[in-house]
């Protein structure tokens, strides 16, 4: 049997970032589920994905909710939007923090630019800042590649990493092959980097076929939660109706 | 890859050395890729100050004979359709995509099929058409975008391919060939415009004064046409068999959805076959015709997201022989599986679901 840790964090704030499609928004919703099922503090959700409309964790919105997270989206008509919309919850929710708080952001340096406005509300020392690192992806297939993006979005962020999430798979496609070549590469950059490796995340399905205890590092088993409409089964509860009345 | 990456990538594999274009959502990130890439292969990435610029910029590009195209969203588009009017009068090879979103107007910014019309039946002025191409996953959209570059050079005429939102945004695995080296693109000696060293100078327009002049013109279009008719029919059957009593007939990742409906069906003892036109111009009508006239088929179902569209088409292709039905949504509502089966069920009748109830004993 796969012997595992999950990851934990003793600091409030996690910052979630990375390159499009590098799956910041799924390890996001599911790094919220296991912090509110596993430590016993109320967990909230910020999107602050505003450069992508598409496939953003306020998709999820209903079904965080019935799992006892907050959600800090948009709402009405801005629900769908790609408008520079920074809702002033999130700045409360930074600074005058209640558990743990998760922010979703967008991709590239583009998508992190959001954060350099609220730069300022950020204690140094008190987040954590992770890069969500997929190694299947055009940009961050390479060590150098990994490191340019590092650079930029904590330019255009006005804050520092602390870790690396090693997320490296090719959607229904992934298999271990790929998931350990991508934290090898993950370990490369994060020693290049000098941050650690602060988990690795993959579908539940493919750590099966993974022998995770002797990765020396933490691992985050996924559900996926941000489906194409044609992946939802009929008696999921996530699909478009829930986020309508949600929105 | 995300699927306006795929596009971008299998444009450069392609041979394209010109992209011009003109930020909008839900397509951007094509742009944001190819500035990146464009420079690395020694190509021309240009962002015009508006889609009306970028469609000219494409029309004098394509002149040259090069691989030029670009990438929008709808209203975009609409803003590029006299250029377009003009590359069709002056048999210019160009690609065209539309990752199309909700309209009319300024719409949303969420997936939507309501551009099928605009593609299919013209958008611009005058005798001409377009061939349109609609891939339902990130792999076909790489495959139908090099296709595109040779189709438009195969006819000297602009090739459109059409994905809703979800094709630009969605994420899949896919596999990309070589990049194909610039000695193996179709010649283009007999007309670009290369400079006219040694030979008489070309011309090219769509301006021809004459009437029988533009007349003839417009019937070598016509040529052009008819034979696209005879020649570029594409598209895919899922699960069509002698069982089926309905026909689906869904294009794009609306078909996906109602591929999961019908696997669901299936289950359920229920037996439904899709029909999944790949290129809209030419539409397979006889293609249509011949699966929808089959003694098992009782009637057809049209799904798309707009609020019918594709149907004229379809209505057309089975010439009244069945009853032809159509269940939709449109705006940026993106139906669920669920919604299809239900719809699937209602015009299949109560016979349909008696038999739904006992095969579930």
């Amino acid at each position: 049997m796969n012997i595992s840790r999950p990851p934990t964090f003793a600091k409030d704030i996690i910052v979630i970032v990375g390159g499009y499609g590098s799956g910041k928004s799924e390890v996001a919703v599911n790094l919220s589920r296991h912090l509110v099922v596993s430590q016993s503090q109320p967990v909230t959700i910020a999107d602050l994905d505003i450069v992508n409309p598409y496939f953003r964790s306020r998709e999820a919105a209903a079904r965080l909710k019935q799992l006892g997270i907050r959600a800090i989206n948009p709402t009405g008509g801005q629900f769908y939007a790609d408008l520079p919309i920074v809702l002033p919850e999130i700045k409360g929710a930074i600074e005058y923090r209640v558990g743990k708080l998760i922010l979703d952001v967008g991709g590239d340096d583009a998508g992190a630019r959001v954060l350099s406005s609220l730069a300022d509300s950020f204690v140094a020392g008190s987040y954590e800042m992770l890069l969500v690192l997929n190694a299947s992806r055009p940009f961050t297939s390479d060590v150098e590649g990994c490191l340019k993006m590092i650079r930029e979005i904590e330019s255009s962020s006005r804050l520092t990493f602390t870790g690396i999430i090693a997320n490296t798979h090719l959607m229904e496609d992934t298999t271990a092959r790929i998931v350990l070549d991508g934290l090898k590469l993950t370990r490369e950059v994060s020693d290049r980097a000098g941050v650690p490796v602060v988990f690795l995340s993959a579908l539940t399905e493919v750590l099966a076929t993974v022998e995770t205890s002797t990765l020396e590092a933490p691992v985050l088993a996924l559900e996926r939660m941000l489906l194409k409409p044609w992946e939802e089964k009929t008696a999921d509860p996530d699909n478009e109706d829930s986020r309508e009345s949600d929105a | 890859m995300k699927g306006n990456e795929a596009i971008a990538e299998a444009a450069l594999r392609a041979g394209a050395t010109n992209y011009f274009c003109y930020p909008i959502t839900p397509q951007s990130e094509v742009a944001e890729y190819l500035a990146r890439r464009m420079p690395e292969v020694g190509g021309v990435f240009l962002q015009g100050e508006s889609e009306l610029a970028v469609s000219n910029m494409l029309f004098g590009a394509a002149s040259t004979g090069k691989r030029v195209f670009t990438t929008s969203s709808s209203p975009g588009i609409s803003l590029m359709q006299e250029a377009i009017s003009y590359m069709a009068g002056a048999e210019l090879p160009v690609v065209i995509v539309n990752i199309m979103r909700g309209g009319p107007g300024l719409g949303g910014i969420l997936p939507a099929q309501s551009d099928y019309n605009q593609a299919t039946k013209g958008g611009g002025h005058g005798d001409y058409r377009v061939l349109v191409l609609a891939p339902s996953t990130i792999q076909e959209a790489v495959d139908l975008m090099i296709l595109a570059f040779d189709l438009a050079d195969k006819y000297r005429n602009p090739v459109m391919m059409i994905g809703d939102g979800m094709i630009g945004q969605m994420m899949e695995a896919v596999e990309l060939p070589e990049r194909c080296r610039e000695s193996e693109l179709p010649s283009n000696d007999e007309w670009a415009a290369t400079g006219a060293k040694g030979r008489e100078p070309r011309i090219i327009k769509s301006l021809f004064l004459d009437p029988v002049g533009l007349e003839n013109n417009v019937l070598i279009l016509h040529e052009k046409y008819k034979r696209m008719i005879r020649e570029e029919v594409r598209f895919e059957l899922y699960k069509v068999s002698p069982e089926n009593r309905l026909m689906i007939v869904s294009y794009g990742t609306m078909a996906r959805i109602c591929q999961t409906a019908i696997d669901e069906l299936e289950h359920e003892g229920v037996s439904v076959g899709l029909f999944r036109p790949v290129s809209l111009f030419p539409f397979p009508e006889n293609e249509i015709f011949k699966e929808a006239t089959k003694k098992n088929i009782r009637s057809v179902l049209t799904i798309e997201m707009s609020t019918g569209q594709m149907m004229d088409d379809v209505q057309k292709a089975v010439m009244g022989k069945k009853p032809v039905k159509f269940y939709g949504r449109t705006g940026g509502v993106v139906p669920a599986p669920e919604d299809v089966k239900e719809q699937i069920l209602k015009v299949m009748g109560p016979k349909s679901s008696t038999r739904r109830k006992k095969s579930r004993g």
